[in-house]
């Protein structure tokens, strides 16, 4: 139980012992006042005698029956106004309890909201960097990818290139070498001496010189 | 008769053709002197000349009866073995004696009028010769002439690329 709860119970408690004072209290106003009243119609008489007759009064009215009575009925009272209170306060306790549930729910609510929220940011987050990283990592394949298909375009021109310039090198080579295997046999050399001597005509002067030098 | 006189018949082709010739004009030079010193009666059996032979002293206007004549040609003959330039001509197949001659021919008359011929055999020319001077090489083969027209046949291929690429 709360600090709240324990002083409404307390309060109750005062009150009911006012009011339970109050009604033990209001009989002997009322007699004081009829005494009063007598008072003022009969002699005056000696204070002692006053003072007998007073507890004689009270003696006579607070007797044993009516004390008896009052005690009842101030139970009564009581229990009457501890049921309204507990009533009251099974009230008060219900509605708390309801406030205090939905306090709760929305609380609740509230915080789990905050944290979905956060949550929910946290997978957007998450979710971004992943992107972003998936990006960059995309980025960096597709510049790889490029930088790979540039250097093997560079390096298949150059094989190529290679291969090309390997065959126009030995290209004579492979033609004759092909004339050789095809027709091989059937060359014959005089068929090829106006060719012959058109060669070395056209080396004349070269092998004059050469042949001269080494006389 | 000086050396540029002296002329040698298209036969006589190289080095061993002019010692064969030396030789034989030895023999020639011994039949004359076992000729001279032989008894009266023995039999005589002159030496066969060859053809080469006969050809050389009638080019040169030589009578081998006649020792000086036979002397002078000795003497040539000697010279040439030492000086007679020598051009090595490689051939595909052995080359027909008349082929061989034409090319002889135009070697004495636009080379040099002694000039002898080391045939060779090289079955990768394929076509045309390969000819060594001392110090150089003369390719005259199918090979290099096919390596002179390089830039015609990579025309010709890559027109054959281009036509195969466009169908």
């Amino acid at each position: 139980m709360s600090s709240g709860g324990l002083i409404i119970i307390i309060g109750l408690i005062i009150s009911a012992t006012l009011v339970f004072t109050w009604l033990v209290w209001q009989p002997y106003r009322k007699s004081r006042k009829k005494a009063k009243i007598a008072a003022s119609q009969i002699p005056p008489v000696s204070r002692s005698t006053l003072l007998e007759r007073a507890q004689e009064e009270v003696d006579h009215i607070f007797n044993d029956e009516f004390r008896e009575e009052l005690r009842n009925r101030g139970r009564l009272h009581f229990e009457k106004v501890i049921g309204e209170n507990a009533m009251f306060l099974q009230q008060d306790l219900r509605e708390t309890t309801t406030q205090l549930n939905d306090y709760m729910r929305t609380e609740i609510t509230r915080t789990l909201q905050e944290e979905f929220k956060k949550y929910q940011q946290s997978i957007s987050d998450a979710k971004q960097l992943a992107l972003d990283s998936i990006e960059k990592t995309v980025t960096t394949i597709e510049q790889q990818r490029h930088f790979l298909e540039t250097q093997l375009q560079a390096q298949a021109e150059a094989q190529k290139t290679r291969i090309i310039e390997r065959f126009e090198q030995e290209m004579a080579s492979i033609i004759n070498h092909y004339v050789l295997r095809a027709i091989g046999n059937q060359i014959d050399l005089s068929d090829q001496l106006e060719y012959i001597l058109a060669e070395l005509e056209n080396n004349k002067k070269a092998i004059f010189e050469d042949v001269k030098a080494g006389i | 008769m000086s050396k540029l006189e002296f002329r040698l018949p298209l036969g006589v082709v190289s080095q061993s053709d002019i010692i064969r010739l030396s030789r034989e004009l030895a023999a020639v030079d011994e039949f004359f002197i076992a000729a001279k010193a032989r008894a009266a009666g023995t039999p005589v059996t002159p030496p066969r000349l060859t053809r080469l032979l006969d050809e050389i002293s009638k080019e040169n206007q030589l009578n081998l009866l006649q020792a000086n004549h036979r002397q002078s040609l000795a003497q040539q003959l000697d010279k040439l073995k030492g000086s007679a330039p020598t051009i090595q001509i490689s051939f595909a197949a052995e080359p027909p004696s008349k082929f061989l001659e034409r090319i002889l021919a135009w070697l004495r008359e636009n080379i040099h009028q002694h000039a002898l011929v080391q045939v060779g055999l090289q079955p990768s020319i394929a076509a045309g010769c390969v000819l060594r001077t001392p110090n150089k090489v003369f390719d005259m083969s199918l090979r290099a002439h096919l390596d002179k027209e390089k830039a015609y046949l990579v025309e010709l291929i890559k027109g054959a690329v281009s036509r195969g690429g466009s169908q």
